[in-house]
């Protein structure tokens, strides 16, 4: 009762408000400059170049996605990027902003304008156009991961692989992963061994199914990463927990799978 | 052409050679299609400069993907 | 221009692989646990397919006499995406594959002779 009073009276005040506010001259403008790589595969001979942007915040969302999608839609059409949930859950708009690989529609603008913000692609991948890096091999890695339940057995009812509460439990924090590359693009090792090391969201991912109390193929799991290369290029450099949009930490997974391969 | 190839104009020239095959392995009639197509892709950075690494190796990248996907057995013709 | 070289292509691809249909392909080798060394060719043989190959290859100029001696860039003109192309229509002549360092040393009719002469795989 007493709640639904205030908020009427809330409500009555904040209209009353929004009427004077009508009144007041229009808001300066706050242009805020982005600096965005732009890079096309049609010129190939061409050399990749930052290009300034100018955006007003007044009329603009609160994310970088929002300000990228105002300047392709009013500025520069050929401003080319991925995006598609625009709410953190796909993982298509990972790029480096402001020097750290996060996901645009997650990372607020910095409303400070005097200082200019640059967004480049993911770091040390090919790209295919802009801000649209080549993840072919990151999914052919996450591909040989085999990232499926493997059993010998199905379950006696026929139904369900039951697992307990506790069991469940393991997989939090690991099954959340949307596969930005944000960790992996991050870590130099990953820089450095594309081309062996799986890097951190690739072994986070091989670590979920190796942990999963359904999964009966765990040995052919550890076998699978007991090379020099795939697991132990990993030097805990930690690069990947910070940068995680998602706020998962593959640095410990990584740590867990070397633990799980010691002990073995 | 006494100066020796270079490492990179070794891998354009393999690149093209694994092209030929590809296109040779293509139904008879269709064959010429392929090495025309082949042709024409090559010439169009005939002029670039031997010392323009990163987009030499870019192209190979670009063409190496793209035999891998024309070499597939479905693929029959090219236009 | 186009249609002619296209023309030209395809015939030149329909002789060679035609030959190469018309041979047993490989039967001898499969079949005796010893390889013969393609004691079947002999240097004459082997240059004189060559040379058709080459007469054949739709980036030669016709009039151009080959021989022998005949360099594939200074006598006919091709340049190094058209020799490898002709290489391989040699490679098919001769139901082989060369290894890619192995080609890109060979420049002359003379040269690719002697590698098919080596290559006991050749016939």
């Amino acid at each position: 009762m007493m709640m639904s009073g205030l908020l009427k009276k809330n409500v009555g005040r904040a209209v009353f408000r929004r009427g004077l506010a009508s009144e007041v001259a229009p808001a300066a403008p706050k242009m805020k400059t982005f600096k965005i790589y732009r890079w096309s595969p049609d010129k190939p001979a061409e050399k990749p170049k930052l290009q300034e942007f100018q955006v007003d915040l007044n009329n603009c969302g609160p994310m970088i996605l929002d300000a990228l999608l105002k300047i392709k839609d009013e500025q520069d059409a050929t401003l080319t990027l991925r995006r598609s949930c625009r709410e953190g859950i796909c993982g298509s708009c990972a790029m480096n902003i402001g020097g750290r690989n996060t996901l645009a529609c997650l990372c607020k603008i910095d409303p400070d304008t005097s200082k200019q913000t640059k967004i480049y692609p993911l770091p040390h991948m090919y790209i295919v156009k802009d801000l649209v890096p080549d993840l072919t091999q990151f999914y052919q890695q996450y591909k040989s991961v085999q990232p499926y339940l493997q059993r010998k057995s199905v379950p006696e009812d026929g139904k369900e692989n039951l697992q307990s509460i506790a069991d469940r439990k393991k997989l939090d924090g690991l099954y959340e992963c949307i596969l930005c590359a944000c960790c992996s693009t991050a870590c130099p090792s990953y820089w450095w061994n594309q081309e062996q090391y799986l890097g951190p969201a690739v072994l986070m991912q091989a670590y979920r199914w190796l942990v999963d109390s359904r999964d009966q193929a765990s040995t052919m799991r550890k076998e699978m990463l007991q090379n020099s290369m795939s697991l132990y290029r990993c030097h805990t450099i930690m690069n990947c927990t910070r940068t995680c949009p998602k706020g998962l930490n593959p640095g410990k997974a990584i740590a867990e799978i070397k633990k799980a391969l010691a002990t073995d | 052409m006494a100066k020796r190839i270079s490492g990179l104009q070794r891998e354009v020239l393999q690149v093209y050679r694994h092209c030929i095959r590809a296109a040779h392995r293509k139904p008879l009639t269709n064959q010429p299609n392929f090495v025309r197509y082949i042709r024409t892709e090559f010439s169009k950075y005939r002029d670039i400069s031997r010392k323009d690494f990163s987009t030499i190796e870019h192209l190979l990248r670009v063409g190496n993907r793209r035999l891998k996907m024309y070499s597939a057995s479905e693929v029959k013709d090219i236009h | 221009m186009l249609s002619s070289m296209l023309r030209g292509s395809s015939v030149a691809l329909r002789t060679v692989s035609a030959r190469s249909l018309a041979r047993p392909v490989g039967v001898s080798a499969m079949m005796s646990p010893i390889r013969l060394y393609s004691s079947s060719l002999n240097k004459d043989e082997i240059s004189t397919r060559i040379i058709d190959v080459v007469k054949a290859f739709d980036k030669t100029t016709a009039s151009a006499q080959v021989t022998n001696e005949t360099h594939f860039a200074k006598d006919l003109g091709l340049d190094s995406l058209d020799t490898v192309e002709l290489l391989v229509a040699i490679e098919e002549e001769f139901d082989i594959e060369i290894p890619d360092k192995v080609a890109d040393e060979i420049k002359s009719v003379g040269e690719a002779v002697k590698y098919i002469e080596t290559n006991p795989e050749a016939n």
